[in-house]
């Protein structure tokens, strides 16, 4: 099994390096939301000296943070796979004897996010510089305790991509459904603002969805403003929806590989 | 005339092809409306926590925000579908075809495909206008609202003009596929007043890549903030990026030799 993972990951790591203009593109094209929202806010929060309690500096680290967060936690898998339902070119791969969507798909994913964040790295260091943010209340048991949360929320993320990707099976409107799910995240993840400064029904229900382990989580991981009964909740959620993700995937990935009749089979 | 007639026949023919997939339609439609209501809704949450947002009120971001859907339109109903056949036309040698027509090339490549169903797109923009400005309470007068014309034309064509260099780079560099995303990619800065953004950020957006020319800078005019000759200047440089833009074109249309040749 492991030597299956070198070979797909030496794959998938010279496709993605071949690619790399791409990639630069992806990044700057990912990047911009973020920061715009960051200046939004700062300047909305610089004129009234706090919103609700947030002072400029935390809108700065709050983005600052996001940023890396959204690199680990996103994928791209509805990009990658969808097309190989959709065009039969997904044969060849199912008569392999291990599973596409989690083995040679995820190592692509992987591969991509690597090397996109060798790419955010210098350009995070000039954002640093630009805007000068105060990192005091960070710690490092913060960081370590952020990554395996981070690692779990991309797995939950992925599985849930995964399956409206396999919906590819019954649908060609795949897309679609997608960019309602993205709309989803976008509203309870944290990624326009920090939640609590979402209208109070959102934050309610963001609390019980996926969607705020991706993003706000760890972002208040990191930044050290937890207790430790929040994290113990945080992490209890992240394992509850992985177990859910993880049935939903194969239930639909099951079913649809049942329906698949390839173009020219 | 000759351009209006060929315009009215692209028409026909976009609106035949997009009629082939009518339910993708009924699904896209509905998707934007989800984003206009996330849009809405963003706006609600920034104006819940502030009165204005640099020096902008809720009225005014409304409008800035149908000035923003008037770009976007342009992105996605003209701009995507065309330079996605023209990149193909570019690798596998078919733009010889376009140049042999007894037409302008630069017209016949960027106006060939239009979505049209986006139409409603526009429409739904100028509703948004009308009424940002009207919850603004801001007096607007005639002369305001020509100048407002005037500089959303001349913004939206600093767009087009940089659209054109972006793909006419295409003829140097062929496999140069990635050529607006750039565009696409600062796009959505032209949401708020480019007043906000720190000097660097406000620099990219007004020179570099002239969002804010086509969204800020014409909703700047309708509430009367410009003075004339910043107005003049605009509309200038409107007019100087499309001619270099087709200079540009005509350079780059000769260093195309054919994908066979």
């Amino acid at each position: 099994m492991f030597l299956i993972f070198k070979r797909l990951w030496q794959v998938n790591w010279a496709e993605q390096w071949q690619y790399r203009a791409n990639l630069l593109m992806y990044l700057l094209y990912w990047l911009v939301s973020p920061i715009i929202y960051l200046a939004v806010w700062t300047s909305i929060a610089t004129a009234n000296g706090d919103v609700n309690g947030f002072t400029a500096n935390d809108f700065i680290t709050y983005y600052m943070v996001l940023l890396i967060c959204d690199q680990v936690t996103s994928n791209i898998v509805i990009h990658t796979f969808g097309y190989k339902i959709q065009d039969g070119s997904l044969s060849g791969e199912l008569i392999r004897p291990i599973h596409p969507m989690l083995t040679n798909a995820l190592v692509n994913n992987v591969a991509f996010k690597i090397l996109t964040m060798f790419g955010l790295t210098p350009i995070w260091i000039i954002l640093f510089f630009l805007f000068q943010p105060d990192f005091s209340s960070v710690t490092l048991t913060g960081i370590l305790l952020s990554i395996p949360a981070m690692i779990l929320a991309f797995l939950i993320g992925y599985l849930q991509s995964a399956a409206i990707t396999a919906l590819a099976f019954w649908t060609t409107r795949v897309y679609s459904i997608h960019e309602f799910y993205f709309a989803l995240i976008l509203l309870f993840s944290g990624q326009f603002v920090p939640l609590p400064l979402m209208p109070q029904v959102i934050q309610d229900i963001a609390q019980y969805l996926p969607f705020q382990l991706m993003l706000y989580y760890p972002i208040q991981l990191i930044l050290g403003n937890l207790t430790t009964p929040q994290i113990i909740q945080g992490y209890v959620m992240t394992g509850v929806w992985l177990v859910i993700s993880w049935l939903i995937f194969n239930w639909v990935w099951r079913k649809g590989v049942k329906k698949y009749s390839a173009v020219g089979a | 005339m000759h351009s209006l007639k060929l315009i009215y026949a692209f028409l026909k023919m976009n609106i035949q092809m997009s009629l082939a997939y009518r339910a993708d339609t009924v699904v896209n439609i509905l998707l934007n409306l989800m984003w206009l209501g996330w849009e809405l809704l963003s706006l609600n949450i920034i104006f819940s926590n502030t009165q204005t947002l640099g020096g902008w009120g809720i009225g005014e971001l409304i409008a800035l925000l149908g000035v923003f859907r008037l770009v976007n339109t342009l992105m996605i109903a003209l701009i995507w579908p065309n330079t996605e056949k023209f990149n193909q036309s570019i690798r596998d040698g078919s733009m010889d075809y376009t140049i042999l027509q007894p037409a302008n090339s630069m017209f016949l490549v960027t106006f060939s495909r239009i979505t049209v169903w986006r139409f409603w797109d526009l429409i739904l923009a100028v509703i948004l206008i009308v009424i940002g400005i009207n919850m603004s309470g801001d007096l607007i007068t005639a002369p305001q609202i020509l100048t407002f014309l005037l500089l959303a034309l001349s913004g939206i064509i600093v767009i087009y003009s940089l659209w054109i260099v972006l793909i006419a780079l295409t003829f140097w560099f062929t496999k140069f596929d990635n050529n607006v995303t750039i565009l696409q990619a600062l796009l959505d800065a032209g949401r708020y007043p480019a007043t906000v953004y720190p000097v660097w950020l406000r620099v990219i957006v007004t020179f570099i890549i002239p969002i804010a020319v086509a969204t800020t800078i014409p909703l700047q005019a309708l509430r009367g903030e410009l003075g004339f000759m910043q107005v003049l200047i605009f509309f200038l440089i409107g007019i100087a990026s499309f001619v270099i833009a087709s200079q540009v074109w005509k350079a780059g249309l000769k260093r195309y030799s054919g994908a066979s040749s």
